[in-house]
């Protein structure tokens, strides 16, 4: 670990020394960077990502998103710079960031041998989640997503769609402040990741930060802000609005192409 | 703090008891191991084919013969008129072993001085062999007991130039040297080890496969809490286990249980400690459930193999044996052995329990620092 990089903490972490400093933001990055071996996966990268937004994470296969984001839900360690994750230092904090995000990646993450209302049992439970609040918000969500005839039925059974929401609603079943999404919506067809998308818009309105990597670039459309990732480094980031403008293209698929030929 | 391990051993259950196939292995094949073990593997001697070659041709020599003979565990084999013909008998299949007495045998045993008596073994099947051998020697040493017994009688100072032959105690717990009786408890054993060892490995390794391992990393537990939940559910299944294969062993197949309960118990609990510790230990190097399933294979085999259930220790070199003292299969097979066949005290069992206690927190403490490493 490089302690070195520590010392240019951003501005608005300079008056608290101390990790639970940068609260204004729901996640932060300073010169963030992961090493293995000689191959630097992510270089020193900065960002900052403001509470409700929906942030997309761009960037070919390798670029280094996963890397990033396992980093920040406290799956790695970093080799150097510091970033926080409301206000707490990933670091020092990362066993208290964990309570407050919620994490799904493309393998989506259930148990095909438990049934559907089993596994958001499990899931509230590992959370410390009460029985009647595991009750209360497993119909509630079944309710939402039109599940709740199937909740007795093995979760192998479900189409990959349902799958997926049923991935993201046990992500969210503890209601975290914040959710981090890897590839989320891969190999799932137009349809579900429309409805998939339906339901972050339904998160990002009541507050919740989102925080997603993605392949699509329709998906990259309906983000507040997008960044591009190449070769580790963060090549551009912007709204899709603006990086459009900015790079003259007529939507982010040019964008991106653009971002990743320069 | 223990709401998530509830739910984890509650889970953990569940799969369990859902996958048919590993309720099978975790219920159905201790019986069928209990019983193929118990039915099947006839380790015992019968009928051994002798052939004695007598050059001594006096009274004592042929008493030694006659006290073989009269043992009934030996037949005899065709005759052998040289001691190469004796070899021969044994290179074409046609005698287990063979029994030389030299021309001075009663001769030199009056007298005082060194005997030779050469006795050749079919080594082929090593355990056998290795009883066959040990019961030859036993009736050596008897006949010279008597021999001695006699010229004690007529010439004390004679006698006193003997060397006092040592007792023959080695089939003293199990008399008509029944491998049921030895082998059935070290079954438990082995279906201990199997089912904690194994399984909990497998099942760590599974949710690697399944991604669901990184799900339960950024969740709050802690590595401590799925350690425990991962081994509470073997921890009983294997106790359950236990409780099965004794039930059989005492009812069924009338082995004795002399010794404590509580104390089976207990002993078990710590070699649960080397056994889930070892999963877990293999869990971290495998990223697939194949390669658990080989890791722990392979120590297991080692295990077995060095710990006195197939072949005895004694019989094994320096090297090996010293080996042994690492092995805790060694020291768990001498306890339950212990408890069910002599009924040994935990005071008569520390020389047993206290390795398998060191080697227990050895190991579960080196699967839990790894673990944590890898989680963190």
């Amino acid at each position: 670990m490089i302690s070195a990089d520590i010392d240019t903490v951003p501005k608005t972490a300079l008056d608290n020394t101390d990790s639970s400093a940068p609260t204004d933001f729901a996640v932060l990055a300073n010169k963030l960077t992961r090493r293995f071996g000689n191959f630097t996966a992510v270089d020193h990268i900065d960002l900052a990502v403001k509470p409700g937004e929906i942030f997309g994470f761009l960037g070919a296969n390798g670029a280094g998103k996963t890397t990033a984001i396992r980093m920040f839900c406290g799956l790695l360690k970093p080799s150097g710079g510091e970033a926080w994750v409301h206000g707490l230092s990933i670091k020092k904090k990362a066993e208290v960031i964990k309570r407050k995000i919620g994490y799904m990646s493309q393998k989506f993450s259930l148990y095909n041998d438990l049934t559907i209302y089993e596994n958001l049992e499990f899931y509230g439970g590992i959370y410390g989640l009460k029985k009647s609040e595991i009750k209360e918000r497993s119909k509630e969500l079944l309710d939402n997503m039109g599940l709740q005839e199937y909740r007795n039925k093995l979760t192998s059974a479900l189409p990959l769609g349902f799958k997926q929401r049923l991935a993201l609603g046990s992500a969210m079943f503890h209601r975290p402040s914040i959710l981090f999404l890897d590839e989320p919506t891969s190999g799932v067809d137009p349809v579900a990741r429309r409805i998939f998308w339906e339901m972050i818009y339904e998160l990002s309105e009541n507050g919740t930060t989102v925080f997603v990597t993605t392949h699509y670039m329709d998906e990259a459309e309906y983000c507040d802000r997008v960044s591009i990732m190449v070769k580790g480094r963060i090549a551009a980031m912007d709204s899709p609005a603006e990086l459009k403008k900015k790079w003259n293209g007529a939507n982010m698929q040019e964008v991106f192409l653009k971002v990743v030929e320069t | 703090m223990f709401r998530p391990i509830f739910y984890l051993v509650k889970k953990e259950f569940r799969q369990i008891f859902r996958d048919h196939i590993m309720l099978r292995i975790i219920l159905f094949v201790p019986i069928v191991q209990l019983f193929i073990f118990g039915y099947a593997v006839n380790m015992d001697l019968e009928e051994v084919r002798l052939s004695v070659l007598d050059h001594d041709k006096t009274a004592l020599s042929r008493n030694l013969i006659e006290s073989y003979f009269a043992s009934g565990l030996f037949i005899p084999a065709p005759f052998a008129s040289n001691p190469g013909d004796l070899d021969k008998l044994i290179f074409q299949g046609d005698a287990d072993m063979t029994l030389w007495i030299p021309r001075n045998y009663s001769a030199d045993i009056t007298a005082g001085r060194p005997v030779q008596l050469s006795i050749a073994i079919n080594g082929s099947n090593a355990s056998l062999a290795g009883r066959a051998g040990g019961y030859a020697g036993a009736v050596i040493r008897q006949e010279t007991e008597k021999i001695l017994e006699d010229i004690k009688l007529k010439n004390p100072i004679l006698a006193g130039r003997f060397r006092r032959v040592e007792p023959v105690t080695r089939f003293y717990y199990n008399p008509e040297l029944k491998s049921r009786v030895y082998m059935v408890p070290a079954i438990v054993v082995l279906i201990v080890t199997i089912i904690s060892g194994l399984l909990t490995g497998m099942a760590v390794v599974r949710e690697k496969e399944i991604g669901t391992l990184e799900q339960l990393m950024v969740s709050p537990i802690t590595p401590a809490q799925l350690i425990a939940g991962k081994t509470i559910p073997f921890a009983i299944i294997s106790f359950v286990d236990i409780a099965v294969a004794a039930v059989i062993a005492v009812l069924w197949f009338k082995i004795p249980l002399e010794g404590s309960i509580l104390l089976l118990a207990g002993c078990m609990l710590i070699y649960l400690l080397v056994t889930l510790g070892g999963g877990l230990l293999a869990s971290t190097v495998s990223k697939t459930q194949q390669q658990a399933l080989f890791t722990v294979w392979f120590f297991l085999v080692f295990g077995i193999l060095m710990s006195g259930f197939f072949f005895p220790i004694q019989n094994m070199p320096q090297w090996a044996q010293l080996l042994t003292y690492l092995n805790p299969l060694r020291y768990v097979m001498e306890i339950v052995r212990g408890i069910f066949l002599k009924g040994s005290t935990a005071q008569d069992l520390l020389p047993q329990i206290i390795p398998l206690l060191i080697l227990g927190v050895f190991t579960f403490t080196a699967a839990v620092l790894r673990f944590n490493k890898r989680l963190t």
